[in-house]
């Protein structure tokens, strides 16, 4: 029994910080006033510029060369719907589909169709003395990429939360207005809230091709970057309620794994697919229960202009 | 609001993904080096699944028959360069090795279309048709439909369709005229994976990592459990089998192979496209953490993806399948009708075992000797879950 829970725990560590990062990003972004729909372009970027960086550098250095690549299509995203104010949807989609295809075509023109060559994956740590420990022993043996999903989420929540920044974070995606007559740059609060969502997107990927598996592969992140979203809208905007979100997504999705190898039976009850569902299924109750409340930021998706009111 | 945003822009970016396609450059135009033939290049066109290129595993295995098989050639940085005979004979399986001068390049024009979605089928074939290939290859069994559509509209064209028949709009099978459709016995193939598994696990535990449960995926898993059951029993019945629910998220695949290492598994069997790469990559891991864990390829060799942790793998040659038709193509011989390949007609098999483990020669013994017996039909391999229970191999 101490084994499943342990393998369960491992698992969900292991499988969740390239969601939890991705949300963080979307949090941050939103929460600032901009759409994210652009993640799985971010984190697809993210993941492939980390590899290939990890070709002729040490890993840790190129995960930071992914995240400011998915930085830098964050700044696509914001030049077009800050500078330019258009509609942040479509900005988006756009870059999604331009890392989608790009992706693809320079993998297959720099390394061919089959992935990047293998890379040096980022270290696992062992914790000295937990290993050994039931179950507890499962919060050993990551990379750190996975202890930093865990403690990044609470940081960010007390920014928003407790600081003048964070206060400036909100404000700018509620009433942006209020936030200019105070004097304060809205277009600059933005920028930084973009940005950092890229970073964190691009974390998320790179994650994915260095930690998760020691290349690109062509399919990276296969959807991911949507799970985020929906982390995000479950987690209702808060930091601290996306990494839930997004842990309990990881957790459902490993959960379903250990359910059916270890009771083979079950499956002969219950199919599959109908488990594969299971943590969408319970997200759907949830938002369910949740009510007609909504919390997203008021100014969510309005380009701000200086003469409106 | 926020969420109708969302749901708006994932239709819009399924819509958008339909548009896009990767079409391969009409490099093959000219005749392959002028002056070898006179006869002008067919077209030939290939349409593969969403799990794309470079799967290692079922689509490459379609893209070597046409483009490096019948056509001779190698995709290179987005364009098609001339191969050497000694690329085409080093991607020969081992039977063929010595067939390998019969492999000349045939004047075909290979026309790859990848598809994003399952939309794009219906149109990417069409297209093809309408570049006017003289064969086009559905390469999967997602492709049912969407070659059934193209046929009956295009009753001139002829069709090649991978491991399925055609289906009618109920999902009964029927025949087309201008379709040949060629079906794989993948329990066969499984079974000597299962059955060799069974001879090297030495906790008596084994897995299988299934990509979405479909009959076809579900024959893999039958073979596999039935190869195991013969030769070691124990092991049978403490088998575990995971589903990952997809075919392209690699993550999804080590997640489940990572459960099944850490509960004593110590041979895992995929046959999940992408996702298997994941299952290769939580073996690699495990391995280097000191477990003496192997994974079984699919549909291609895949023991370069990671040579020390690929025990075999099952091998499914769709490769010659589409190397046949487009032969057939040329000599004028294409003819319509269903094929059905298992073990005796070279359709399926187990890749050469290039890992050292103690007993080995003794248990490639016993797996060939199963794999005569299947051959001769004295084992019938089952296919589909409802005949597994009663399943026993006869004492040889």
């Amino acid at each position: 029994m101490l084994d499943v829970l342990h393998s369960l725990l491992f698992s969900t560590l292991d499988a969740a910080p390239a969601l939890i990062f991705a949300a963080l990003g979307a949090v941050l972004s939103e929460r600032a006033g901009v759409i994210a729909v652009g993640m799985e372009g971010m984190m697809r970027v993210g993941a492939f510029c980390a590899a290939v960086a990890a070709l002729t550098m040490p890993t840790p250095l190129a995960v930071v060369m992914g995240m400011l690549a998915g930085a830098a299509l964050a700044g696509v995203h914001g030049f077009l719907s800050i500078r330019w104010r258009s509609d942040q949807v479509v900005s988006g989609i756009a870059l999604n589909l331009v890392a989608l295809a790009g992706g693809t075509f320079l993998l297959e023109s720099l390394y061919g169709p089959n992935g990047t060559p293998p890379i040096q994956q980022l270290t696992r740590w062992n914790i000295p003395g937990l290993s050994s420990v039931p179950v507890l022993g499962a919060l050993s043996g990551h990379s750190a990429p996975t202890y930093l999903a865990l403690l990044l989420p609470f940081a960010f929540q007390g920014l928003l939360t407790r600081t003048p920044l964070g206060l400036r974070l909100r404000a700018v995606g509620d009433k942006p207005q209020a936030v200019a007559t105070l004097g304060l740059s809205v277009p600059g609060l933005r920028w930084g809230a973009v940005l950092g969502s890229g970073l964190l997107a691009g974390l998320g990927g790179a994650v994915l091709s260095t930690a998760v598996l020691d290349r690109f592969e062509q399919h990276t992140p296969a959807g991911l970057g949507f799970m985020a979203l929906a982390a995000m809208v479950f987690g209702r905007w808060t930091p601290v309620g996306a990494f839930l979100a997004a842990t309990f997504f990881a957790f459902g999705n490993a959960l379903r794994i250990g359910l059916v190898s270890s009771a083979p039976g079950l499956v002969e009850l219950i199919p599959q697919g109908v488990l594969l569902a299971l943590p969408y299924l319970l997200t759907l109750v949830v938002l369910t229960l949740q009510g007609q409340r909504s919390s997203a930021p008021a100014a969510l998706g309005t380009p701000y202009e200086q003469e409106s009111r | 609001m926020m969420l109708r945003l969302h749901v708006l822009a994932l239709t819009a970016l399924l819509c958008a993904c339909s548009k896009q396609k990767e079409e391969a450059p009409p490099s093959g135009a000219q005749p392959p080096a002028a002056g070898k033939t006179e006869k002008k290049a067919l077209p030939v066109g290939l349409v593969i699944d969403v799990g794309g290129r470079g799967d290692h595993s079922f689509n490459d295995a379609a893209l070597r028959g046409l483009e490096l098989w019948a056509a001779g050639k190698r995709y290179e940085g987005g364009k098609y360069v001339d191969a050497t005979p000694d690329e085409v004979r080093q991607s020969l399986p081992p039977h063929l090795t010595s067939d390998a001068a019969s492999f000349k390049s045939l004047a075909i024009q290979p026309i790859v279309l990848q598809s994003k979605a399952q939309e794009d089928y219906v149109p990417n074939l069409q297209l093809l048709v309408d570049q006017g290939a003289r064969l086009t290859v559905g390469n999967g069994y997602m492709l049912a439909n969407a070659v059934r559509t193209s046929a009956q509209e295009n009753p001139k064209a002829q069709f090649l369709l991978i491991d399925s028949q055609v289906l009618d709009a109920q999902g009964k099978p029927m025949k087309l005229p201008n379709v040949r459709t060629v079906l794989f016995k993948e329990q066969e193939g499984s079974f000597l994976v299962g059955a060799l598994a069974g001879l090297v696990t030495k906790t008596n535990k084994v897995g299988f990592v299934g990509g979405i449960e479909v009959p076809l995926i579900q024959r893999f898993e039958v073979g596999y459990r039935a190869g195991v059951k013969t030769t070691n029993a124990q092991a049978s019945q403490a088998l575990m089998s995971v589903y990952t629910g997809s075919f392209n998220n690699m993550a999804a695949g080590k997640q489940v192979a990572q459960d099944l290492i850490s509960k004593g598994a110590d041979v895992l069997f995929h046959a999940a496209g992408a996702d298997g790469i994941g299952v290769i990559q939580a073996v690699k891991e495990a391995r280097a953490a000191g477990k003496s864990v192997y994974a079984i390829g699919v549909d291609s060799d895949q023991s370069h993806v990671a040579p020390d942790a690929i025990l075999t793998s099952m091998m499914k040659y769709s490769d010659l399948a589409v190397y046949q038709a487009a032969k057939d193509l040329v000599d004028g011989t294409f003819s319509a009708g269903e094929q059905v390949l298992g073990l005796k007609e070279n359709g399926v098999g187990m890749a050469e075992v290039r890992v050292e483990f103690p007993g080995k020669a003794e248990a490639l013994q016993k797996v060939e000797a199963l794999r005569q017996r299947i051959i001769s039909g004295t084992i019938q391999v089952p296919a589909v879950p409802a005949d597994l229970a009663s399943f026993q191999a006869a004492a040889p």
